[in-house]
């Protein structure tokens, strides 16, 4: 018993572990890599990827997935990219961006509440249906947004970049309602067991929706933040991000079979931590083709935690005679 | 009435019947013998990779990484035989062993997926999408993004001869078929989907019957590869990439269920056929590619509706 | 407090057609407690559904204190103070205890959890129930026993003032059934009113007022719970006397030892077991939940290995051997839950049945199944253990009642005409009359030669049936009764010893 609460224990430090062993094999690799500068650099970068995690442990939480969000992150910065392109004002650009990642949010939600379609196949069906929807929004072109919007990427609030100012108000926003409202702790409860939350009263199907309409919204930021860093809307924009969130989220000790993790610390060190192996792939100069083997490896390490993980705690929780 | 309609088996041919009926009169040339053996021509690929899809899913689980297979095995095999450099280039057993090779790839990346899911008990779904990036990223990886071409004739005479083509896929099908039907690997497969716990209680070796199910996906994944790379005359490390939609969508929509335990090839043949029809009319219609993955996404959400709806019509109590 | 009525008038229900609930009448006050008893599939549980708000009633009406009651869910019966505690308890286990207690009325300050309200409030529902432990505590670091109070505190923080318990005390121990029935008596003391449903008669006995019967879907009788003796409640139940619960049976005990095992141990489950059991002997096996009963089983069935020990099969040696190996050598086991591990639920009647036996009927090279003899052989079996609705093995299992699920999990493992059958709690859920054909089952069984362990909560199941009785707890094997001695304050001393001993000394 006492070994398994300890393996228990260790492997909830796992992304801690990772996190000091990623950085200390790329400081050793490359002198550059701890620069100042650089470790700016990765949180600039992490920006949006982990706002699109946070919204995918919202998901993750209920004992569901989105599939989706890579393909939402497109449309919405398709969107918006367009009406900006087209000499709207930027505000109602990332006002319309917004919009779409609720509505198809809310979209994800109704099939899998209302039609109780399996999520992640009504997700991965949404996956291609908005990508579908966005090459046809951009004729498959790509579109090279004006300087407002990359000079609102590189801008600073408080002397904070701003990209890294959102990602902490989402963290923030995200983790007190999670931990410190009723929803938020219902939300846990329906990861558990969705059948007994609705017994027991809890609004399952309003949560769930809610659930779904936040990683929407997170997935639609997110690829605005990637916009304002990047200023192109490409075909392929925010193709297969939504492994990248699931990857981040699930480093982060957010489990795949629900009811366990945290936005803080959990979701924003997992992301930081993906994106810290991608940037320290760029200064190693590695071969661009490795990158989605490297990051397959690291999702299914991430996986395999969790599996193991969460083996060990139903391990646990089985009745055992109590001589000693 | 409703209730017997959504179940039957059926459905899906019917549903194929009303299509062509309604398609005929927009899409010209639809309705000709050579269009459909366009349809046929065309479906045969998607029905062998279904099929072994078929087989995982009645096991409870499912295989989203039967198209980085393709991609993987496609190239292996090209890149052996093809006359621009390969090892095997000009050799008597060239096509032969680049086609054990392909099938051991395959065999191999189903074992991994089976061992993962029965041995380390990770979930089907992230385990064989992890396992779809990786191969496929493996397969870019290793050509650098280039396609393999200038292929020798033996191995392109099954792309060329429809009729042997035709004649493989019907025998792999009917093979799969019989192994779901008339086996003891159908019915302890089918355990396995229904309750693992009670196949395990009641003799089953359910880690091999689920490692025996993933292995078989691979294979039929890796025969598909062998009739795609030989009709394209080339190995491709984005083979298919797009239509991992078409391979799961075909088998729900046919019948086959999600939850495991429920399923048949003759079933999935029909979902095949249906997507093939939509596929070919609207690829005569001349809609755009992102139109077509809409549509396609559509056809999906459709399969799993249909499925949730027989699912609770199927005499389980809801409360 | 305030007295509390409620009253049930005429109340009716059908699904599809079938009427399973007519015309029930019923009324409760403040501080009783109202015993339901009843077969499965009696209507128990469709009319506290009901009265949960669960599912609606077809004709009939209730009310509260005179008001009409009519829930349209499972709140609205909260919020007029009825608590349903289910018999698979609703608690979350990633959640803390004070998270469970208040999931669905947090205290808050502008939207925010008051996390120090909470804990205050929790700590002294917890002292109401005589639970000593921080509110902070995660659920899954509880026992059944704390996890049930958990769940009565639940109903406190509710304000109840009517707790529906179902079967209560069938994860407990007994001597937290003890401490369960104390405080089922405060809150009596307190008024609050309470419905207990038990197939434990005794345990009705100790702690209801009054008891209602049900007997399919009508209500047979009511009253002060001291007009209706055990036996008459029995007999009203099943609607006719049961002077034999047992079909009587002649002992056929073999010479020939089928299963010996030997110093079987595994850390935090089984110590030291040590037992022989001979052809055509049918063994007990008696202890309290958690006394390593059923993990003995499964050791036994090769599902969980032990630590140490051997174990011989027809005397050989069969301590390595897996699952299905066993299978082969002729041992069968019906296990604790059918939904979990006992039936492919949304499969067939026929496949569920073959479902073992299937290998028999498979070539060898190619496994290709002889389908004609296999359907014969099942049709043969499905006639024997008569299953009721015997006509279509086509039918989902699901469809079926718990007794008639029984029979199937029974005709798989009889199909394979099995040496060892170990039937863990092989009576539980199911109605009186299906226990019976069970146990008809097993005497022929072991007539024809079989070896039979029989695992069971219910001691007289066992002194009924049974050539020899063990005792365990604490995973160990504390007492043996041969057939001449079976005595029912002795097994359950045995089976409490210990426990009691070791309390002592902490």
């Amino acid at each position: 018993m006492r070994p398994k609460a300890i393996a228990i224990r260790s492997l909830n430090q796992a992304p801690f572990a990772l996190f000091v062993v990623v950085f200390v094999v790329f400081g050793c690799m490359s002198n550059r890599f701890l620069d100042v500068q650089n470790l700016s650099n990765i949180l600039i970068q992490s920006s949006s990827l982990a706002v699109a995690a946070i919204g995918m442990t919202f998901v993750l939480l209920t004992a569901g997935v989105d599939l989706s969000v890579g393909s939402v992150m497109f449309v919405a910065v398709a969107v918006s990219g367009k009406l900006i392109f087209n000499g709207y004002p930027l505000a109602l650009g990332i006002f319309a961006g917004m919009f779409v990642g609720l509505l198809v949010g809310g979209l994800n939600g109704v099939l899998v509440v209302r039609l109780k379609v399996t999520a992640f196949i009504a997700t991965l069906a949404m996956l291609f249906i908005a990508r579908g929807f966005g090459l046809w929004l951009t004729n498959t072109r790509a579109m090279n947004m004006p300087d407002s919007v990359t000079l609102l990427g590189s801008s600073h609030l408080l002397r904070i970049p701003t990209p890294v100012l959102v990602m902490l108000a989402v963290a923030l926003l995200s983790h007190f309602f999670l931990v410190g409202t009723a929803w938020g702790r219902q939300i846990y409860a329906i990861g558990f067991d969705r059948e007994t939350a609705r017994k027991a009263g809890v609004p399952v199907g309003g949560l769930l929706m809610l659930s779904y309409v936040i990683c929407g919204l997170c997935a639609a930021l997110s690829g605005l933040i990637a916009l304002t860093q990047t200023g192109a809307v490409s075909p392929t924009f925010g193709n297969q991000r939504e492994f990248a969130a699931i990857a981040a989220a699930v480093l982060g000790g957010t489990s795949l079979f629900g009811g366990r993790g945290s936005v803080l610390p959990g979701t924003l060190l997992g992301a930081i931590l993906f994106q810290t192996v991608e940037n320290g792939l760029v200064i190693l100069n590695a071969d661009p083709y490795l990158y989605p083997i490297i990051v397959s490896m690291t999702i299914f390490l991430a996986v395999l935690l969790d599996t193991t993980r969460n083996q060990l705690v139903s391990r646990l929780s089985r009745r055992t005679i109590r001589a000693k | 009435m409703f209730q017997r309609v959504i179940q039957s088996g059926w459905l899906t041919l019917v549903l194929c019947a009303i299509y062509c009926l309604v398609m005929a009169p927009f899409a010209s040339g639809f309705a000709t013998f050579e269009n459909a053996g366009n349809v046929l021509v065309a479906m045969l690929p998607l029905l062998i990779v279904a099929s072994g899809q078929t087989i995982v899913l009645i096991a409870a689980g499912i295989d989203l990484s039967v198209t980085s297979v393709i991609a993987l095995t496609s190239i292996a095999g090209a890149a052996m035989i093809t006359t621009d450099g390969g090892p095997l280039a000009g050799t008597a057993l060239g096509t032969p062993v680049a086609v054990a090779i392909m099938l051991l790839v395959g065999s191999g990346v189903g074992l991994a997926n089976g061992f993962c899911v029965a041995w380390l008990k990770m979930p089907p779904f992230i385990v064989t999408l992890t396992s779809m990036m990786l191969f496929s990223g493996l397969a870019v990886w290793w050509t650098q993004s280039k396609s393999i071409y200038h292929l020798p004739s033996s191995f392109l005479f099954l792309g060329k001869n429809m009729w042997a083509a035709t004649m493989v896929t019907g025998l792999v099908v009917i093979g799969i078929h019989w192994l779901l039907t008339r086996t003891l690997i159908g019915v302890r497969l089918r355990a396995v989907g229904h309750n693992a716990q009670t196949a395990r209680v009641s003799g089953v070796n359910v880690r091999g019957t689920v490692l025996i199910a993933y292995v078989l996906c691979g294979v039929s994944a890796a025969l598909a590869s062998i009739l795609i790379t030989s009709q394209l005359e080339t190995g491709s490390p984005v083979q298919w990439q797009n239509n991992l939609l078409d391979v799961v969508g075909a088998t729900v929509i046919g019948g086959t269920s999600l939850y495991g335990g429920r399923g048949s090839v003759c079933w999935t043949a029909s979902g095949v056929l249906l997507l093939a029809l939509i596929d070919n009319s609207l690829n005569l219609l001349n809609l755009s590619h992102f139109t077509i993955m809409m549509s396609k996404g559509a056809v999906i959400l459709l399969a799993a509706l249909l499925d949730t709806l027989r699912f609770r019509t199927n005499g389980a109590s809801v409360i | 407090m305030k007295p509390w009525t409620l009253g049930l008038n005429d109340i009716g229900k059908s699904y599809f057609g079938v009427q399973v609930l007519k015309g029930i009448s019923l009324q409760l006050a403040s501080g009783r407690t109202l015993g339901l008893v009843g077969e499965n599939g009696a209507g128990k549980s469709t009319l506290m559904n009901i009265l949960g708000g669960n599912t609606p009633a077809d004709v009939g009406s209730m009310t509260i204190n005179e008001q009409p009651y009519r829930p349209s869910n499972p709140r609205d019966a909260e919020d007029l103070g009825i608590a349903f505690i289910h018999q698979e308890l609703n608690l979350f286990s990633n959640l803390s205890i004070a998270e469970n207690l208040f999931l669905t009325s947090f205290p808050c300050k502008l939207g925010w959890i008051d996390r120090q309200t909470m804990i205050a409030r929790s700590v002294s529902f917890l002292k109401q129930v005589g639970l000593n432990l921080s509110p902070k505590l995660r659920v899954e670091n509880l026992s059944a026993g704390e996890r049930q109070l958990v769940e009565i505190a639940k109903a406190l923080r509710q304000d109840a003032k009517l707790i529906i318990l179902d079967e209560p005390t069938t994860s407990l121990s007994s001597r937290e059934s003890d401490k369960l029935f104390e405080l089922l008596g405060i809150l009596k003391s307190r008024g609050i009113a309470m419905i207990y449903i038990s197939h434990v008669l005794r345990d009705v006995q100790r702690v209801c007022d009054e008891v209602a019967v049900l007997r399919d879907g009508s209500l047979i009788g009511s009253g002060p719970i001291y007009e209706f003796g055990e036996s008459r409640l029995v007999s009203m139940m099943v609607g006719r006397d049961l002077d034999n619960q047992f079909p009587p049976r002649k002992t056929s005990i073999g010479p020939d030892k089928q299963l010996e095992a030997m110093h079987l141990s595994s850390p935090g489950a089984i110590y030291d077991i040590s037992f022989d059991l001979h052809v055509g002997e049918v063994l007990g096996i008696a202890g309290l939940m958690g006394s390593g009963r059923t993990e003995l089983a499964r050791i036994l069935f090769g599902l969980d290995s032990a630590a140490s020990g051997t174990l011989k099969f027809s005397g050989r040696e069969i301590t390595n051997l897996s699952t299905s190996q066993r299978i082969v050598q002729g041992m069968a086991m019906l296990t604790e839950s059918r939904r979990e591990d006992g039936l492919c639920m949304p499969a067939s009647i026929d496949d569920n049945i073959g479902l073992v036996v299937v290998p028999k009927y498979a070539s060898k090279r190619m496994g290709v199944v002889r389908q004609k003899p296999l359907s014969l052989a099942i049709k043969t079996i499905r006639d024997a253990v008569r299953l009721t609705s015997s006509a279509d093995g086509q039918k989902c299992v699901q469809t079926l009642s718990g007794g008639n699920q029984q029979k199937v999990v029974l005709a798989k493992w009889l199909l394979n005409s099995p040496k060892l059958l170990i039937l863990d709690e092989p009576t539980r859920g199911i109605d009186v009359g299906a226990k019976f054909e069970v146990y008809r089952l097993i005497g022929e069984l072991a007539e024809s030669g079989a070896a039979i362990l029989v695992i069971s909560s219910e001691i007289e199941e066992l002194i009924g049936i049974c050539d020899r009785i063990l005792v365990m707890s604490r995973g160990e094997i504390k007492d043996e009764l041969t057939h001449g001695e079976f005595d029912r304050e002795r097994i359950l001393r045995s089976a409490m010893h210990t426990e009691l001993v070791q309390e002592d000394v902490l």
